[in-house]
Formats: structure tokens, C-alpha cells, sequence
């Protein structure tokens, strides 16, 4: 419980040194909401042409292009530690000074960075959920609430997971290496479509490797009463945890990865 | 049994050559930062870690800090081994970096202490009397509500120290605290390092390349050069070594009057007189002041031991690194 106070602390903190540059805060905002608007554009133009793809209709592919982008940015926005400042921590030497302290690196790493202009992005995928449910008719019972709850929350830490292939590579080469953004955010623009009209590699790259169709994929298509792959409902429930998985498998990874630290400058 | 025990410790880094005509493979270089370095420090000892760059001062540092694991050879520090259970080694120490802040940039101090405080689990009572000791020792004062950004370098290098001594650390590791200071903040600093070593006994550890800082503060030196030690004692001794030239300021009652000197005492011109070095042990100074005074009739003279950073130079030029 101590650790999450102080996560807390450290983001009241954060959030004060943000907001002692308010005017840059706010156009930055602004430029997040003008990138993530353009990418609904994309489903939106998509949706005018074809007006579906596969099974999916309209707003399936607005439900599955919302969820992809709540559970993206959320994971930017309070995870930004690992998603954005690890490689720099490292090349800088910054992460020393982190191993100094009697606490859990990555929980620092975690504690180090807050990003809230990524609530513009938020909002976005949030209209594009709204209105893809509406359009689908999805029945909001207590069981749809839940399973939706589930897949954003493992969602989350699938996201870290994949972050954390870069925070390995870099602290073995140290130069970082954009290698792991292929599965960050080329997951995030290819998932934000329903797994099952790509290709067959990759939908195993992105069922087996980077599990964005088991975690998010699979719970949607049940809530929306159209399984993919045949699945059975309850799969709905167990694949999302492929998440924790994943996270754990990079967690394992990072702390062997640590003895190798070498640290940078003087 | 002392306190911090240091046994054969060894540290290789590889480095990636730049790939030359002939090879097509990159070739790898070897760099021994640490080799066989052995020492004790015993607790409450202030101990200054010098030697020119890349000698290996900070590699120790991170290895003693628990910062970066160590090829081979061992290390004691109370009785736990510092790259072995960190998290609960590091409540025990304390480590500054001249070059790197841990407080937050944007933020009133106080509220990066406070959060240090939650980092260390440190009670709320105890927090408090160690934040006023420290504030009043530091002169910290009104600092204390202003962001790390707005500070001048002296006023940082004060805020960091109190950031790394609120948890009340047994040993102190300071990487070249100095670096960039003025001389006030200087002094400042080294009067509130032995304070903090003469009143609670921490145990201090300083690597820097400012002589003056050793100078005022240890009476124990390490000398460190390619990953060897190559001298553990007191300062003194060592600048006994070192220590063979004087230097002389000398100016004639008429400014025509130029001494003639052997070839061992190099002369030059500054301002209407001349400054000489000579060694005392090739030239005794009676013989030198004769000479001198066959040119004229003298009207003033200084005559001074060698400045410590030249002393280093040429310590560090003897022991061929």
C-alpha cells in the first residue's frame, strides 16, 4: 500500500511541475487532440467507403478503435515512466541515482513521469466508444461493465509489458532501440481494427507475441456478441489475462537485465 | 575489522572500436577500470579519492554504492555487500553526484524532501529535528520554498546534500561535489562536511580533483590511476614525496640587475622582477641566495612551496599516468 502512496505523491508532484508551464501544457494538449482526431478520421473515412469490414460494422470498428485508444493513452498517461523516459534515464546516467534509493526500480521508473496531455487522446477514444456502442446496440449489463473493465486494465499492463522491451534493449546496448516501437506503436495502429482481418502472420504476431487480440480482441468481440475466432464467451474472461502475462515475462526480463547495468558518464 | 572492506575488486568495461579498413568485424576494446584495488576505511574516517579522469574514481564509487555489480573481488561494507540486496543496503548510505541532481527541477524543495521522505520511509518526528539540523547547518533558510530551477549552482549543491543526509545515512559518497562551485560556496561546503563528520560520525568517502578540497578535509588519501591503487596514506607524506621545488619571487633595487643561475633553475620575467623554481636538494637555497645576490642588491623576496595542483601533475607524471 506504501507503494502506491507514494505513486500518488510523486504524481501530485508531477503534476505541480507541469503545470508551472500552463500555456505549454495546453498546446500540447491541443496537438494531441488534433493527432488522435486524425486517427479516428482514418475509421471514420474507412467506414463512409466500406461501411463494413468482415462482420464488423460501423460501430464495431468504432468500439474497437475506442478501446484501443483509452487503453493506449492510459497507459501513456500514467505510465509514461516506462513508456517515454527509461531509455533517456539510462543515457543520462539519471537511473543511478534511482538505484540509490531504498525502493523497487521500476516502481520508481513508474513514480518518475506523468503525462496528462494524453487526456485529449483519452477523450477521443472515449466519443469513439460512446458511439460505437450506441451504433452497435451493445447491452451495457453488469458482466459486459466487468469484462470491459477487465480487458482496459490488462490492456494497461500488456502496453507496459511491450514498453519494457525497449527499457531491456537499451539497458543492454545502451543507445536505445527503436526495434520495440514495431510492436508499441505499430500494435497500437494495427489493433485498433479487429485481429481477424489481417493476414495470418500477423495475426499471430499479434495473438501469440504482442496478445493485443487476446486482451482486447476477444472481450470486445463478446461484448459486442460477435466471438471471434469461435471462441466460447468464457474465453472472453481468461485471455485477456495474457496481459499480466506478457508484463510479468518483461519484469523477469528487466531485473536479470539489471545486473548487466553499466551505467553511463561519470 | 573495519568498517568498509575492499578486497581484489576488478572492473572491465568493453568498449565498440570504430570499424577499421581491414576488418569487416567491429573489434571490441577492453578497458580495466578497477584492477585489484584493496582497502579499508574505518568508520567515521574522512577520506578523499583522487586521481586524474577515468581513473576509476567513480566506477568505485557506483560499486561501493550498489549501483553497478563488480567483476570479481569482494566487498564488506558493515556487514552487508552492496550489489547483494540493494534496497536494503541503500538506506544506509548516502551518495551525492557532483553532475547529477535528484530533487526535482520544478517544484519548492521542501516538497522534494518530503517525498524523499516517503521514498525512505522516514518517521514523521524524526524527519522533522533532522530537516531543521540540517536547513540551520546548510543555511538553507527561505530556500526552502523555492524551486530547484531559480537556484544559483552553490545554492543546488547545498539543497542536494540535505536531500541525501535526511535519511541519516552511515556513510556519505561524494562524486566531486565541488565541481563549478565559487569559492564561497566552497567553503561553505567543506565547513558543513566536517561538521556532519565530526557530529554524527558519518563515515565520508569524496572524490574530486580539487586539492584544496582534500587539503581541508582528509588527512587520508587514495590515489588512484588506471584502475590501480597506487597510494593509500596521509596527505602529508605524499606531498612530502612530491614536494622538492620552491618557487621564488624575487625584484632588484634596479631593474637592470639579471641573476645568472645554473641550468637547473628555470627563470622567467614577471612584471619588473622574476620568479624562479629551484630544488633545494640539487641547489641549497644558501648557494641559490649567493648567486642571487651577486646581481644587485635585492629589495624583496618570497620564497614559496609548490602550488598542490602541481604538485598532483607531477605526482601523477611520475607515476606514469
Amino acid at each position: 500500500m506504501n507503494t502506491l502512496k507514494l505513486y500518488l505523491r510523486s504524481m501530485g508532484i508531477l503534476l505541480k511541475c507541469q503545470m508551472q508551464y500552463p500555456l505549454s501544457f495546453m498546446l500540447q494538449t491541443l496537438a494531441q487532440l488534433i493527432m488522435e482526431g486524425g486517427e479516428m478520421l482514418a475509421v471514420i473515412l474507412l467506414v463512409d467507403r466500406f461501411d463494413h469490414l468482415n462482420q464488423w460494422n460501423a460501430g464495431d470498428l468504432y468500439f474497437f478503435f475506442g478501446l484501443m485508444s483509452v487503453t493506449f493513452y492510459l497507459t501513456e498517461c500514467f505510465g509514461r515512466g516506462i513508456t517515454g523516459n527509461f531509455p533517456y534515464m539510462v543515457r543520462t546516467g539519471q537511473l543511478d541515482l534511482l538505484l540509490t534509493h531504498p525502493r523497487g526500480i521500476l516502481t520508481q521508473v513508474m513514480c518518475s513521469a506523468v503525462d496528462p496531455r494524453r487526456i485529449s487522446c483519452i477523450a477521443v477514444g472515449t466519443v469513439s466508444l460512446v458511439l460505437g456502442s450506441r451504433m452497435a446496440e451493445v447491452r451495457w449489463s453488469p458482466q459486459n461493465i466487468l469484462l470491459f473493465a477487465e480487458s482496459v486494465f490488462c490492456g494497461f499492463w500488456l502496453v507496459l509489458g511491450l514498453f519494457l522491451i525497449e527499457a531491456v534493449l537499451c539497458i543492454h546496448s545502451v543507445k536505445s532501440v527503436e526495434i520495440a516501437n514495431a510492436l508499441t506503436y505499430g500494435g497500437r495502429s494495427a489493433c485498433q481494427y479487429p485481429v481477424d482481418v489481417f493476414p495470418r502472420p500477423l495475426r499471430m504476431l499479434f495473438t501469440v507475441i504482442a496478445p493485443f487480440a487476446l486482451v482486447m480482441h476477444v472481450p470486445a468481440s463478446v461484448i459486442l456478441g460477435k466471438p471471434v475466432f469461435g471462441w466460447p464467451a468464457w474465453a472472453a474472461w481468461i485471455s485477456p489475462l495474457s496481459g499480466f502475462a506478457v508484463f510479468g515475462f518483461m519484469v523477469f526480463l528487466f531485473s536479470r537485465s539489471m545486473r548487466f547495468y553499466r551505467s553511463a558518464g561519470s | 575489522m573495519s568498517y568498509i572492506q575492499v578486497r581484489d575488486l576488478c572492473k572491465r568495461f568493453y568498449v565498440r572500436k570504430k570499424r577499421s579498413s581491414e576488418s569487416f568485424l567491429r573489434e571490441k576494446e577492453t578497458i580495466q577500470a578497477l584492477a585489484d584495488v584493496s582497502f579499508d576505511i574505518d568508520r567515521g574516517e574522512l577520506i578523499g579519492y583522487i586521481g586524474p579522469n577515468g581513473a576509476g574514481k567513480s566506477t568505485t564509487v557506483k560499486i561501493l554504492s550498489g549501483i553497478m555489480t563488480p567483476d570479481s573481488g569482494e566487498v564488506r561494507v558493515g556487514s552487508q555487500i552492496p550489489w547483494k540486496d540493494r534496497k536494503s543496503y541503500v538506506k544506509h548510505i548516502g551518495v551525492v553526484f557532483g553532475q547529477r541532481m535528484q530533487l526535482w527541477w520544478d517544484v519548492p524543495i521542501l516538497d522534494s524532501y518530503s517525498l524523499l521522505k516517503d521514498i525512505y520511509r522516514i518517521p514523521e518526528d524524526a524527519y522533522r529535528k533532522r530537516l531543521s539540523e540540517l536547513s540551520e547547518a546548510l543555511n538553507l533558510g527561505d530556500l526552502l520554498r523555492t524551486p530547484l530551477r531559480q537556484m544559483s549552482l552553490g545554492q543546488r549543491m547545498r539543497s542536494e546534500l540535505c536531500g541525501s543526509l535526511l535519511h541519516r545515512p552511515e556513510i556519505l559518497f561524494l562524486d566531486e561535489p565541488t565541481i563549478g562551485l565559487d569559492a564561497v560556496s566552497k567553503l561553505a561546503l567543506r565547513d558543513f562536511l566536517k561538521w556532519e563528520n565530526q557530529e554524527h560520525r558519518t563515515t565520508i568517502l569524496l572524490t574530486t580533483h580539487d586539492m584544496e578540497d582534500i587539503a581541508a578535509l582528509c588527512s587520508r588519501v587514495m590515489v588512484l590511476g588506471h584502475g590501480r591503487k597506487l597510494y593509500d596514506g596521509q596527505l602529508q607524506d605524499l606531498l612530502r614525496r612530491y614536494d622538492r621545488r620552491r618557487t621564488v619571487e624575487i625584484r632588484y633595487d634596479r631593474s637592470g640587475c639579471i641573476p645568472v643561475l645554473p641550468a637547473s633553475v628555470t627563470m622567467q620575467r614577471e612584471g619588473d622582477g622574476f620568479r624562479l623554481a629551484y630544488q633545494p636538494e640539487t641547489l641549497p637555497t644558501a648557494e641559490l641566495l649567493a648567486l642571487l645576490q651577486q646581481a644587485g642588491s635585492i629589495r624583496e623576496m618570497t620564497v614559496q612551496p609548490q602550488n598542490i595542483d602541481y604538485l598532483i601533475a607531477e605526482m601523477y607524471r611520475e607515476m606514469g599516468l
